[in-house]
């Protein structure tokens, strides 16, 4: 129905700029999952959006129509913005029953009262809390006011959709269930969703599309999930973005070498665009990492856990501790060493990234 | 003035409008506090240091306070301020911290209505004891010392109330509530599991007690003692009754006595200001003393839900302990009591308390003629109109100070907790420098309205507490939810933000209320020939020897109190489900 547009966005606190000419675009009738580590800047994006902060530059449009404009001057005031919002902290006001919550939005557009309590209605059973429109949020659990704030926020039909972390403060088993319904919810409105969080487990699960965002406030991947999980942009993002291990190499002999205490040539390509004159990083995911006897590159296990459907293990690389994962399929293929046995590694998948600057100056 | 973080403020973001309502809250708060609070304090130090020449120009000048400094007179009251203050919050703290543990955590009998009954003494107008206990135990012909004297025989009183240390035990009597009532609240706060964990770890019932209950309670403990120290420090009404006999002066009491001997001059009065900063600078000195010996390291561990916390049995010491706690409230609330009903019945004050000496003629005295319901007028009309402005204004000031955070929001908390730190009968002092005449020409002097204006000075940080602690519970995305719902501002202020609060600002508007009704030490400087308030009409009755009718009227007032409080109970319970 109608795509969100940030262009150039710039945004202080006081002296401490929180986003610096931000652009981001979320697609008309898709979920978009902002995702970066905490105080990276994505709250205050979304207040600029709601008209609760003023950026001091830049311009928010919703479909066509300019919702902040800093050199146009135009700012919206918050309360016409017509943006449905699920804060982290639900926000339900506690001395409204679950009906007067819903109905408030509606109240203050001054929509007539008998169509009010239909819609009001019609949004609860939306999320299942027809039964508890009497109810004080107090009466209810975390994930029922949880559900009270969506509904609060659908209940306009607004076109936008912002969810800052809404799930943050439920049990993992409801947090898949509301990602689910939010899911569904979302695709009957064909409302376009600005979902906030900082857990990149539950935008996966969510998303159409993935946004990353670094601590310095700059949107560093911008992309479908796969995208973001094959094809990281940079360390940040495959760092940020599940278990990652990082072991530092050298190139000699236009070869790649181990550089963590023990020196293995490894068997694989020397990608051509990394300067390798500069300390790097190979970076592989846990479960890149694969048990393979015939491999040179010795290293020891040091403990490891079961988890259903993967085993997880600590091993020693010289005097580095990776983290390796493999399946049941290769469990059952390859077997599962025990504690203390030297096993050979392969690498798959490597990526190649400069060292951080801190960590080289501690490198022996 | 830049006042704002240019981006942390709503009502800027209202488009291109000029008016923004954050802005105008705040100037308006600026302008109402340096007007209620900074210009009397400034009066008074003005007035102390700088001398109208006859030039007409405004001439720096020490020798005032010198004069004042070196006399033997006022050295001896301050002397006497601070050793009752200091007692007094000694023994007022051992006493709450005690009773606070008995009825918090011990399993004494009937506890639910100890500590209801222990609250009494705080409603108790101290004055008022002091004037009971003037009539038991005066040296000179007290009732309780002339009974002991004739069952004993003995030669001289037994007993003499007028004395420091008489001043000590009535204070203590009224203050200790401050205590104990701040460390029931913290004990019945407390994580019991802080408790356990120390007993499981090895630790005795009376290390834990010592090393781990008391530490945790110590901000509250501290906190009820610098009530008590300031509320001492400043306190007119018993070292006046009890003192005045015998010539013991405190400097609340002296700044009286001068500015009364002075019959209101400006002379006068400006000797009492310079007496004034002296009584600022002995509370200021006791406020840096305080805080150095006791918030060295403040706890967060307790939590605000409430738990069960494990009782600890006393067996044996159970019900003597039990008939110890009676045996205090009837000493200090019921015996006094007694005492006031009984000479308000009396025909003539010393005629010995027997049937036939009673009537109702005092009551019939104090009634003759409208001074005494006049007074109960004006007692109510200030403190009904102090009490609904204070809570207004002090909301305001803590929105402004919780919400709108302008940028110097540090002054305007400092300016709102000033009168916190000043004296009561400095305050008027500086209310009667700063409205009689000498700003615009605004002459308050004689008005009901000097009165309250002193009240709101002296009360306004009370109900700035309250409301501040129910807004920060008001997490701010409940405004901001509102707004993004399409209220604006105003209408979140008006749906959201105050119902949130409301309940607070109605226990704000009682604290201030009550006290009010009952307080002599700031209307006793600022009262004229029609606005006397009830307590200064039963000092007044008192001091002109009418001792009787003073006990009559103090009968009605208590009468009052108890009437209001019962309300304020029922209206503050029915509110609880908001």
């Amino acid at each position: 129905m109608a795509e969100v547009k940030f262009e150039n966005i710039t945004a202080t606190y006081g002296k401490k700029t929180v986003l610096k000419d931000f652009s981001l675009t979320v697609n008309s009738n898709e979920i978009l999952c902002l995702v970066g580590p905490s105080g990276c800047g994505k709250t205050t994006l979304v207040r600029c959006l709601l008209g609760l902060m003023k950026p001091d530059s830049g311009s928010i449009t919703v479909g066509d129509t300019v919702l902040f404009d800093a050199k146009k001057r135009i700012n919206v005031p918050a309360e016409k913005r017509n943006i449905g919002i699920v804060f982290q902290d639900y926000a339900v006001w506690p001395h409204m029953t679950v009906l007067e919550n819903v109905s408030y939005p509606l109240k203050k557009r001054r929509v007539p009262k008998e169509e009010i309590r239909e819609r009001a209605m019609r949004a609860l059973e939306l999320v299942h809390m027809e039964t508890y429109a009497n109810h004080l949020p107090m009466q209810l659990s975390g994930g029922q006011q949880q559900r009270v704030a969506i509904a609060r926020a659908l209940v306009v039909d607004s076109e936008i959709l912002v969810m800052d972390e809404p799930i943050t403060n439920l049990d993992a088993k409801l947090r898949e269930e509301m990602l689910l319904e939010i899911r569904m919810i979302q695709s009957r409105l064909k409302s376009t969703v600005l979902y906030i969080t900082h857990d990149q487990q539950s935008a996966l699960q969510l998303c159409d599309k993935m946004a990353i965002m670094e601590l310095d406030g700059s949107l560093c991947q911008y992309g479908n999930d796969e995208d973001i999980i094959l094809r990281p942009a940079n360390r940040f993002t495959f760092e940020f973005i599940g278990v990652s291990n990082m072991i530092p190499v050298v190139l000699k002999n236009k070869k790649i070498h181990l550089d963590c205490g023990i020196d293995a040539a490894l068997d694989v390509e020397v990608p051509a665009d990394v300067d390798f004159s500069v300390k790097t990083d190979m970076g592989v995911r846990m479960n890149d990492v694969v048990f393979d006897a015939k491999s040179p590159v010795k290293a020891k296990v040091v403990s490891k856990v079961f988890l259903g459907s993967e085993y997880n293990y600590f091993i020693k690389l010289g005097d580095k501790e990776i983290r390796v994962q493999q399946s049941m399929l290769d469990a059952k293929l390859s077997g599962v060493p025990d504690d203390g046995a030297e096993v050979g590694i392969r690498f798959v998948n490597p990526r190649f990234y400069p060292a951080k600057k801190e960590v080289s100056g501690e490198a022996v | 003035m830049k006042l704002f973080n240019k981006t942390d403020n709503l009502a800027a973001l209202d488009g291109r409008k000029r008016f923004s309502l954050d802005k105008a809250l705040t100037i308006t708060t600026f302008i109402l506090l340096i007007i209620i609070v900074v210009i009397p304090v400034f009066m008074i130090i003005f007035n102390t240091f700088f001398e109208k020449a006859t030039t007409g120009r405004w001439n720096f000048d020490l020798s005032l306070f010198k004069t004042q400094l070196s006399e033997e007179k006022n050295l001896s009251a301050m002397w006497n301020t601070v050793k009752i203050a200091v007692f007094t919050t000694i023994f007022g703290t051992i006493a709450g911290v005690f009773y606070a543990w008995l009825l918090g955590r011990s399993d004494i009998p009937a506890k639910g209505l100890m500590k209801a009954l222990f609250n009494i003494p705080y409603m108790f107008p101290p004055f008022l004891g002091a004037m009971a206990w003037d009539m038991l135990l005066n040296g000179r012909g007290g009732y309780f010392n002339k009974f002991l004297m004739t069952t004993f025989g003995l030669e001289t009183a037994p007993f003499n109330i007028n004395s420091i240390w008489g001043i000590v035990f009535v204070e203590v009597s009224y203050y200790f509530p401050f205590v104990f009532m701040q460390v029931v609240a913290a004990l019945e706060k407390m994580d019991p599991t802080l408790e356990e964990c120390a007993r499981i770890a090895g630790a005795k019932q009376s290390t834990v007690i010592w090393r781990i209950t008391l530490p945790l309670t110590k901000p509250a403990i501290s906190a009820g003692a610098l009530l008590i120290l300031t509320t001492s420090l400043a306190h007119f009404g018993v070292p006046s009754i009890i003192g005045y006999s015998q010539g013991i002066y405190t400097l609340p009491t002296r700044i009286y006595a001068v500015i009364y001997n002075a019959g209101g001059s400006f002379e006068g009065i400006r000797e009492g200001a310079a007496l004034s900063v002296l009584l600022v600078a002995v509370v200021s000195a006791a406020l840096i003393l305080q805080n150095k010996i006791l918030s060295s390291g403040s706890y967060d561990i307790i939590k605000g839900k409430s738990t069960r916390p494990t009782l600890i049995k006393l067996r044996g010491a159970k019900y003597p302990l039990l008939i110890f706690c009676i045996l205090t409230l009837v000493i200090i609330v019921v015996v006094p009591l007694v005492m006031i009903v009984l000479v308000s019945f009396l025909k003539a004050y010393g005629l010995p308390l027997k049937l036939e000496n009673f009537s109702f003629i005092q009551y019939q005295r104090v009634f003759k003629g409208n001074a005494t319901i006049q007074s109960i007028k004006n007692s109510l009309f200030a403190s009904i109109t102090a009490g609904v402005v204070c809570m207004l204004l002090g909301t305001l000031v803590a929105y402004v100070v919780q919400k709108i955070k302008p940028k110097n929001r540090g002054a305007l908390e400092f300016m709102s907790m000033l009168p916190y730190a000043i004296p009561g009968t400095v305050l008027s002092i500086g209310v009667i420098l700063a409205w009689q005449g000498s700003i615009l020409g605004i002459n308050l002097y004689n008005t009901i309205w000097i009165i309250i204006v002193a009240y709101l000075a002296r009360y306004l940080s009370f109900s700035m507490k309250t409301s501040s602690a129910a807004l920060l519970q008001v997490s701010s995305s409940l405004e901001e939810a509102a707004r993004a719902c399409g209220a604006s501002h105003t209408e979140s202020l008006a749906d959201i933000t105050l119902p949130l609060i409301r309940p607070a600002m109605v226990s704000g508007f009682f604290l201030i209320f009550l006290p009010a009704m009952r307080e002599v030490t700031t209307s006793i400087l600022l009262y004229g020939p029609k606005t006397r308030t009830l307590g200064v009409q039963i000092y007044g009755l008192r001091d002109a020897g009418m001792i009787p009718q003073a006990a009559a009227l103090a009968t009605v007032a208590i009468g009052i109190i108890i009437i209001l409080n019962t309300v304020v109970n029922y209206i503050v319970k029915d509110r609880k489900g908001v």
